[in-house]
C-alpha cells in the first residue's frame, strides 16, 4: 500500500469525522407578526435524540399532552396555544440555534427549556438578548444565577447537594467520592460538594467523570474502589446513571452509594437492574406519590398529572423529568393567563410565583431567586426490589 | 496489580467488539476498495433487532439469528441497491455512497426504535471474581463467541474454495477474473461477510455496550482505526487492532483520565497514517499495489 492509500484512508477518516456532526436541519416554521390577539406560542427546545434521550422524550410527551388539554378547554384566554417543539440533539450549538429559529421564525411568546444544563445554558444569552422568558427544565444553579429573563423548575443541584451532605451528616459518612457526568450536568458538582461538606467536615476524596453516554465504567469504578470512601454519590442521568450503578456493584466498590436527582425515570431502574436495591437519592416526589401522606400538598398534583399521563400515553409512567416540563408549562400557562403576552409582564409575573404547587415542589420564586424549589423539594428515596421506595419525606 | 488486570480484562471485552467490525472494514475493502462508512450500523442494527425479537416472546438464541440473518440480508440488499449498479467505483465514491446508506439506515432506526438507548438480555450465566477481577458472564460470552468467529472467518479466507477466490480477488484482481472468478459475486459475498460479523458484534456487544440509532458511529469509527492498524488489508491485523485498541482505551481510561479514552483511537490513527500507512502488522502489503 502506497501514499496513494493512505490519502484514502485519510479521507475516509476524514468523511467518518464529519458523520460525528452531521445533524438533520429541521423545517422552518411559518411566522406571523406578534400581536396580542392571534394564538400565542409556547416554543420548547428539548433533548429528543442524543444522551439526552431519556429525559427530553418524557418530557415532549408531557408538553404535547398539556397542550391539548389547554386548546380543549378553549385556549388561554380566549386565545389558541400554539406549541413549537424543537430538537437540540442534546448538543449546545444544537440548542443555541434551535432557540435562534424559535425567536427570530416562529417569534414565540415564551420559551422551555432545554432537557439538560448544557444546551440550557447555550439558550439563555440568547434568550436574555431578545427579552423573551425562557423556563429551563435542567438543575444546574448557573442556568439562573443573576438572571433576568431566564427561570427554571428543575431542583437546583446545590439543593440537591445540601439534602445529601445532610444524608451523610445522618449517617456519620466523612469521605465521599464522586463519579461525575463530564457535560454541564456535572459540572462544578465536586467544587459544590466539598464547599457545603467542609462546615460538617465532609471530604470529597476521589472525582471520576464519565461522558453522558458513556456504557463502560470500569475504569472509573477502579479508581473509586481505591478511595475506599464511606460513600460514593454517582451524579448522571440514565443509561449511564444505571450502568455505573451496575459497575459500582459488579466491581465490589465497598462504602455506600448515592444517587443524584438525575435518575429519576424506569429508564434508571431497567439499566441498573437489581443493582439498584439500597442506593439513596434525593428525588422528586412523583416518584413515590403513592407513599405521601394525603395532608401532602404536591399529592393531589401529582395524582392528577400521572392520571393524565397514563391515560393519554396507555403503558407509560411519567418521569420526574416530565414532571418538570408540566411544572414549566403550568408556570407558562398561569401567567400567560394573568398577564397576557407581554414580555415585561409575564417575566415579572413569573419572578412574583409564589406557592406555587407542582409535581417537582412548591415554587416561590424571587429576583435573586429563579429556581423557586429549597432543599423540601426532594424526598429522600431508595431502591427495593426494582421499585422506588419513600425513605423520608424532607418536609 | 487486580486492578491493572481489571483494566485490561474489561479492555479485551471492547477490544474484540471492535475487532470484528475491524474484519467487516477489511473483508469488503479488499475485494473492492471499497470503504463501508455502514459497517458500525450493522452492529447498532443487529444489537436493535435482537432487543424487539426478545421483547416480542422468542427465546434469545431465536433472536440472535433472526437479527444477524435480517442484517446479513440488509448487507447484501445494500450491495446489491447501492454499490453494484455503480460502474465506475472508486474509494471515494464508495465512501460518499456508503455514509449516504449510513444516514439513511441511521434514520430508519430512530423513526422504528426511537432516541432511547437500550440493552438486549444478558446472555445466560453468572458473574465471575477471579484473582480478584470481576468479570462479567456477558464479557466472556463476547471473547469466546469473538474467538470463534474470528477462528471461522481465518478457517473460510485460508481453508476454502471460496474463501482463496476472494483473496485472490483482493490481491490479483486482473488474474483473478482470468480464472473466472466474478468480482461482482466476490463483493457481495464481502458485504454478506461484513453484515455477518458487524451483526455478531452487535448483539454480543448489546447486553453491556447498548444499542441506540446512534450507536454504530463510535463503533465504526473505532472499528475503522482497528482496521486502519492492519492496513485495511490484513484480518489479522485488524483483529489484533482492535483488541490492541480496546485494551489501550481501557488503560489510559484508568491510569491517565478517563476524558482521553474517545482521544487513544484517534491519535493512534494519526500516529499509524504518518508512519506506517501499509499498517503496524501489514506483511502482505507489498502484494497489494
Amino acid at each position: 500500500m502506497g501514499p496513494r492509500n493512505a490519502r484514502r484512508l485519510a479521507a475516509g477518516f476524514a468523511v467518518l469525522a464529519l458523520g460525528l456532526t452531521a445533524c438533520a436541519e429541521d423545517a422552518g416554521g411559518d411566522s406571523t407578526a406578534e400581536d396580542q390577539s392571534g394564538p400565542i406560542k409556547i416554543g420548547a427546545v428539548l433533548d429528543i435524540t442524543g444522551a439526552g434521550a431519556t429525559l427530553g422524550v418524557p418530557e415532549r410527551k408531557t408538553l404535547e399532552m398539556l397542550a391539548k388539554q389547554v386548546t380543549a378547554a378553549g385556549g388561554i384566554g380566549g386565545r389558541a396555544v400554539e406549541l413549537v417543539i424543537e430538537d437540540n440533539q442534546s448538543t449546545e450549538d444544537g440548542a443555541a440555534k434551535a432557540v435562534n429559529k424559535l425567536v427570530s421564525q416562529d417569534k414565540v411568546d415564551l420559551i422551555i427549556g432545554a432537557s439538560r444544563t448544557g444546551p440550557s445554558l447555550a439558550m439563555r444569552p440568547i434568550a436574555e438578548s431578545a427579552k423573551i422568558p425562557m423556563i429551563s427544565l435542567a438543575a444546574n444553579a448557573k442556568i439562573v444565577d443573576g438572571s433576568q429573563w431566564v427561570f427554571k423548575t428543575a431542583q437546583n443541584d446545590k439543593v440537591v447537594l445540601e439534602d445529601i451532605v445532610d444524608q451523610a451528616v445522618a449517617k456519620g459518612w466523612k469521605s465521599i467520592a464522586l463519579i461525575r457526568d463530564s457535560s454541564g450536568f456535572g459540572e462544578g458538582i465536586g467544587e459544590m460538594l466539598t464547599e457545603l461538606g467542609a462546615p460538617q467536615g465532609i471530604k470529597v476524596v476521589r472525582t471520576e467523570k464519565f461522558a453522558p453516554d458513556a456504557t463502560d465504567f470500569t475504569a472509573q469504578m477502579v479508581n473509586i474502589r481505591n478511595a475506599k470512601a464511606d460513600a460514593n454519590l454517582i451524579w448522571g442521568i440514565p443509561p449511564a446513571a444505571g450502568l455505573a450503578q451496575k459497575a459500582y456493584k459488579q466491581l465490589g466498590v465497598t462504602g455506600a452509594v448515592i444517587q443524584s436527582h438525575g435518575i429519576g425515570n424506569q429508564a434508571f431502574l431497567d439499566s441498573a437492574g437489581p443493582s439498584a436495591d439500597g442506593l439513596t437519592a434525593p428525588l422528586g416526589r412523583l416518584l413515590v406519590a403513592d407513599q405521601l401522606t394525603a395532608d401532602d400538598p404536591q399529592k393531589k398534583v401529582i395524582e392528577k398529572f400521572v392520571a393524565d399521563y397514563k391515560a393519554a400515553y396507555p403503558g407509560e409512567s411519567p418521569s420526574t423529568f416530565a414532571g418538570h416540563a408540566y411544572d414549566a408549562f403550568q408556570l407558562a400557562v398561569t401567567a400567560l393567563g394573568q398577564v397576557g403576552t407581554d414580555g415585561q409582564k409575564l417575566r415579572d409575573q413569573l419572578e412574583g410565583v409564589k406557592g406555587f404547587a407542582g409535581v417537582s415542589g412548591v415554587f416561590t420564586m424571587s429576583a435573586t431567586d429563579h429556581s423557586g424549589l429549597d432543599k423540601h423539594a426532594l424526598a429522600i428515596v431508595t431502591v427495593e426490589n426494582g421499585a422506588w421506595k419513600l425513605l423520608d419525606a424532607n418536609r | 496489580m487486580s486492578d491493572l488486570l481489571q483494566l485490561i480484562f474489561s479492555g479485551l471485552s471492547i477490544g474484540a467488539v471492535y475487532a470484528l467490525i475491524a474484519v467487516g472494514f477489511v473483508a469488503i475493502f479488499t475485494v473492492s476498495e471499497v470503504i463501508n462508512l455502514a459497517q458500525g450500523e450493522f452492529a447498532a442494527l443487529a444489537g436493535l433487532v435482537a432487543i424487539s425479537a426478545v421483547g416480542s416472546g422468542m427465546p434469545l438464541p431465536v433472536a440472535l439469528v433472526v437479527a444477524i440473518a435480517t442484517v446479513t440480508v440488509v448487507a447484501v440488499v445494500m450491495e446489491r441497491v447501492t454499490v453494484a449498479p455503480v460502474k465506475r467505483l472508486t474509494t471515494l465514491t464508495s465512501i460518499i455512497l456508503t455514509l449516504g446508506v449510513s444516514t439513511v439506515l441511521k434514520a430508519l432506526m430512530l423513526l422504528i426504535w426511537g432516541p432511547e438507548g437500550k440493552g438486549l438480555t444478558p446472555f445466560p450465566g453468572g458473574d465471575l471474581l477471579v484473582f480478584g477481577v470481576s468479570i462479567r458472564a456477558q464479557e466472556l460470552w463476547i471473547l469466546g463467541i469473538a474467538a470463534v468467529v474470528a477462528a471461522a472467518v481465518w478457517w473460510f479466507y485460508e481453508r476454502t474454495i471460496v474463501g482463496k477466490a476472494l483473496r485472490a480477488c483482493s490481491e490479483q484482481p486482473i488474474a483473478a477474473r482470468l480464472v473466472g472468478i466474478s468480482p461482482k459475486l466476490a463483493t457481495m459475498l464481502a458485504f454478506g461477510i461484513a453484515g455477518l460479523v458487524g451483526a455478531i458484534a452487535g448483539v454480543i456487544a448489546s447486553p453491556v455496550y447498548f444499542s441506540s440509532w446512534d450507536s454504530g458511529l463510535s463503533l465504526g469509527l473505532k472499528g475503522f482505526v482497528a482496521a486502519t492498524l492492519g492496513g485495511l488489508v490484513s484480518i489479522r491485523g485488524a483483529l489484533l487492532g482492535g483488541v490492541l485498541l480496546g485494551v489501550l482505551e481501557s488503560l489510559v481510561a484508568g491510569y491517565v483520565d478517563t476524558g482521553l479514552r474517545d482521544a487513544v483511537a484517534f491519535v493512534l490513527l494519526i500516529v499509524v497514517l504518518v508512519v506506517r500507512p501499509a499498517g503496524v502488522f501489514g506483511r502482505h502489503a507489498e502484494a497489494r499495489v
